[in-house]
């Protein structure tokens, strides 16, 4: 007992001053770290906060104080997010055809404190309804956002794949392609977005026009970029070719840690290629794949150079439309309200897709 | 330190009096040749220093920096100098629809000696465009409007006298031409390209199409909503037919460059566009090169022809350390003997009416600018001033309604009824009338 005692007085004495020796590393480090952390929290949580402020208010972009500016509560927000969904009404003519309303002036005569247009207008169970929105730019940049991060994301990462393997095998001038295969994703957005609108040109003097036009396809005058159903194919298809060399590397880099030995084990086992690559290659290149995914789903949610580039103001990704608004319109509060919104979505995505993903699980 | 020393020598020099080193730093135009004219033209102002203005000398050194080549991006890039307050660029060029909507930033030049006697030689319509609440917020650089630009070869080989005078003629010569060069062979052949972009361009080419039809300018200069009427709608209904017959379909896609590409080619017999593409349409390796000429638009049924005003001004950031001497640099800049040698060397169209029947102007390449003074007279304004600070949106709301009905997506009749709906919701203060 005593002897225990006396055994156990140096360890807890130990512990104690060892107790004492965390604490003051602790205050050490918070010490050390109070820098970085001011650093933050004006870099970012200042700069947030304050948009998160100014949406709540009608200020106005390079106003010179010429303007007060309001408090306007939830306005912003109820512009961005007023949705209405009503059924057509129609007229029966003559010969008994359906005569519906247009849409878009049947929705501004709505007798409402909000003045909707169309976001889309369908048919279900025989009756056609019209979905308005005060801002119908957002919600369908909002759509065509998602939609173009969706497509982009998954065609990269097949594509990225099928890159990365190809150069995973040991073949003459590996490195040389390897190289090569960077020059897409090195070159500057802005630019590379130029040299697609150019091939995108909508008669024969551009390259998908005229190559269309030899393959006797089309009239040589498809319009690309214009014709809305083949914005988003084409944009997509500017963005695939950009993304997937970063795709490719960040997979390559996964593949390259993979023993070799499994593979010859397999070989040995007489399993197929297929097999291989569903039960070795795939499960350890998992953790590396699931990084590359939202690394590039937060970056495609938050295009702007693309579409602001190839589309200007015909069509909006959600930060274009936030930028249009800030800049172009000088709404200082609608565009805050929509960025916040933005960030929420983001936010929501990058918490959903961690999770599902199991990134953050920690093994 | 440098200027502590300049001042040192000086006094040590005996210097009778001290002058004040000012740099004024000038942001305008990117491509080459704007930015070498710029150069020379701020070179001639320096050789004549020092300047005395307001009772001091100055001795005044120029750094011209080139801003962003897409108007909007400039715009964006101003707007943040100006959300910041900041005295970066003492001298700006501003597109001539930003007056309105930049004023509260701008220095009033009237407060300035010598601007009140300049501003009389320049033409009314932009003089009145840079005047914001009695305040002279910009003077004009240099302008611009819309021409037709006609193959005068092709015009002569299918028995016309000259370019057609209204749109039914247009159209007419454009189908027969057009007609022709695709049986002779050339497939790529369209009778009229013109900027039918969804963007500012567009206003720009439909206000045309409105205005020569008598249909208005959108929203008066007093501000009536006057653009869902009888004669706009045929006019935009008009261009919508051209799209896919006399048009390329993607012309719903172009630009200035785009149009000028298709026109430069020889694959136009008619091009809307702005001055400027007459001189490479005659540069030496150009296929088009004396083949063609230039005219005023095509008046509409019930109209006169219109060209819409465009162009540049020199205004003063009034958050410049150095006000006066930048307005000083802006009077020589924007003078009579600067105007001409913009015009001979940038072809770049004058402000100062005289400037027309200056002999050495009639004597160079661009003499013809003297025969389209009419139309750079009575250009039409786009409504920027009567709408600021929402212009942008005006006519953002403006070319989406006009971009609609040229890809067929509605009918101008419904489209112009929406647009009103949309005008009266952005400016509730105005009224909705008729033309006139």
């Amino acid at each position: 007992m005593a002897q225990s005692r006396i055994g156990m007085a140096p360890a807890s004495r130990g512990a104690r001053k060892g107790l004492r020796l965390a604490a003051r590393e602790e205050r050490m480090a918070w010490l050390l770290l109070l820098p970085s952390v001011l650093l933050l929290l004006t870099v970012a949580l200042f700069p947030l906060g304050r948009v998160f402020y100014s949406s709540f208010t009608d200020a106005r972009f390079a106003a010179a104080g010429s303007q007060e500016v309001n408090f306007v509560g939830m306005r912003n927000y109820r512009e961005l997010l007023s949705f209405t969904l009503r059924e057509l009404p129609y007229q029966v003519d003559a010969d008994g055809v359906r005569r519906y309303d247009h849409p878009r002036l049947f929705l501004r005569r709505l007798d409402t404190s909000m003045s909707y247009d169309e976001v889309v207008t369908f048919d279900l169970f025989g009756t056609r309804y019209v979905l308005g929105a005060v801002r119908p730019e957002f919600v369908r940049s909002v759509i065509d956002t998602v939609i173009f991060t969706v497509v982009t994301v998954s065609l990269e990462t097949i594509l990225g794949m099928i890159v990365a393997l190809a150069l995973a095998a040991k073949f003459f001038g590996r490195n040389a392609m390897r190289t090569a295969m960077l020059v897409p994703w090195a070159i500057i957005t802005v630019v590379s977005a130029r040299i697609w609108e150019w091939m995108f040109r909508s008669n024969r003097s551009g390259f998908f026009n005229s190559l269309l036009d030899r393959l006797g396809w089309g009239d040589g005058n498809t319009g690309f970029l214009t014709e809305p159903a083949l914005q988003l194919p084409s944009i997509i298809a500017i963005d695939v070719w950009k993304t997937t060399p970063f795709m490719a590397l960040l997979l390559l880099a996964g593949l390259s840690v993979i023993p070799k030995e499994l593979y010859e084990a397999a070989e040995v086992d007489g399993a197929s290629p297929i097999r291989r690559f569903f039960t070795i290659t795939l499960p350890l290149v998992s953790p590396t794949l699931a990084v590359a995914l939202v690394f590039r789903t937060l970056d495609a949610l938050r295009v702007f150079d693309l579409f602001q580039v190839v589309f200007g103001e015909r069509r909006f990704s959600m930060a274009s439309f936030a930028q249009y608004t800030l800049v172009a319109n000088r709404d200082v509060g609608l565009s805050s309200a929509a960025s916040v919104v933005i960030f929420l979505i983001i936010f929501i995505f990058a918490i959903i897709y961690i999770r599902a993903l199991k990134v953050d699980s920690g093994d | 330190m440098k200027r502590w020393f300049f001042a040192a020598a000086l006094v040590l020099g005996g210097a009778a009096v001290a002058q004040q080193d000012v740099t004024i730093t000038w942001m305008g135009g990117s491509n080459a040749p704007a930015q070498q004219f710029a150069a020379a033209s701020a070179q001639r102002y320096m050789d004549a220093n020092p300047h005395t203005i307001n009772g001091t000398e100055y001795n005044v050194t120029i750094e011209f920096v080139a801003g962003p080549e897409s108007t909007t991006d400039r715009l964006s890039l101003y707007l943040q100098y100006f959300e910041a307050q900041s005295p970066e660029v003492d001298l700006m060029n501003i597109d001539v629809i930003w007056p309105g909507d930049l004023a509260a930033h701008l220095v009033d030049l009237y407060q300035y000696e010598g601007f009140e006697e300049a501003v009389e030689a320049h033409f009314p319509a932009i003089v009145e465009n840079n005047t914001v609440d009695g305040e002279l917020v910009g003077i004009p650089l240099f302008t611009d409007a819309g021409l037709l630009y006609y193959r005068s070869d092709l015009l002569e080989e299918y028995g016309y006298d000259g370019p057609p005078s209204t749109w039914d003629e247009l159209e007419e010569m454009a189908r027969t031409i057009q007609e022709g060069e695709r049986e002779g062979g050339n497939q790529d052949f369209w009778g009229f390209v013109w900027q039918g972009n969804a963007y500012e361009g567009l206003t720009c080419d439909a206000l045309e199409w409105v205005a020569s039809h008598g249909g208005g300018t959108i929203i008066s200069p007093d501000g009536v909503i006057t653009i869902n009427n009888e004669r706009a709608i045929a006019a935009i209904e008009r261009a919508a037919g051209w799209v896919g017959s006399i048009s390329p379909e993607g012309v719903t896609g172009f630009l200035e460059e785009d149009a000028r590409g298709v026109w430069q080619a020889g694959n136009a017999a008619f091009m809307r566009n702005w001055p400027y593409a007459y001189v490479p349409g005659q540069d030496e390796a150009s296929p088009i090169r004396g083949k063609f000429g230039v005219a005023p638009l095509p008046a509409g049924e019930g109209g006169s022809p219109a060209a819409t005003l465009g162009g540049w001004q020199l205004a003063v950031n009034a958050y410049s350390d150095n006000p006066a001497v930048a307005a000083d640099v802006a009077l020589h800049l924007t003078s009579y003997e600067e105007q001409v040698r913009r015009a001979i060397e940038v072809s770049n169209l004058p402000t100062i009416e005289a400037v027309y029947e200056d002999p050495e102007l009639l004597n160079s390449e661009v003499a013809w600018f003297a025969d389209l003074l009419p139309v750079f007279q009575n250009a039409v304004a786009r409504p920027s001033t009567v709408t600021a600070p929402q212009y942008g949106e005006t006519s953002r709301i403006f070319f989406t309604a006009v971009h609609d009905v040229l890809t067929g997506q509605e009918d101008a009749g419904t489209a112009l009824a929406i647009l009103e709906l949309d005008l009266m919701e952005l400016h509730p203060d105005f009224e909705v009338g008729t033309p006139e």
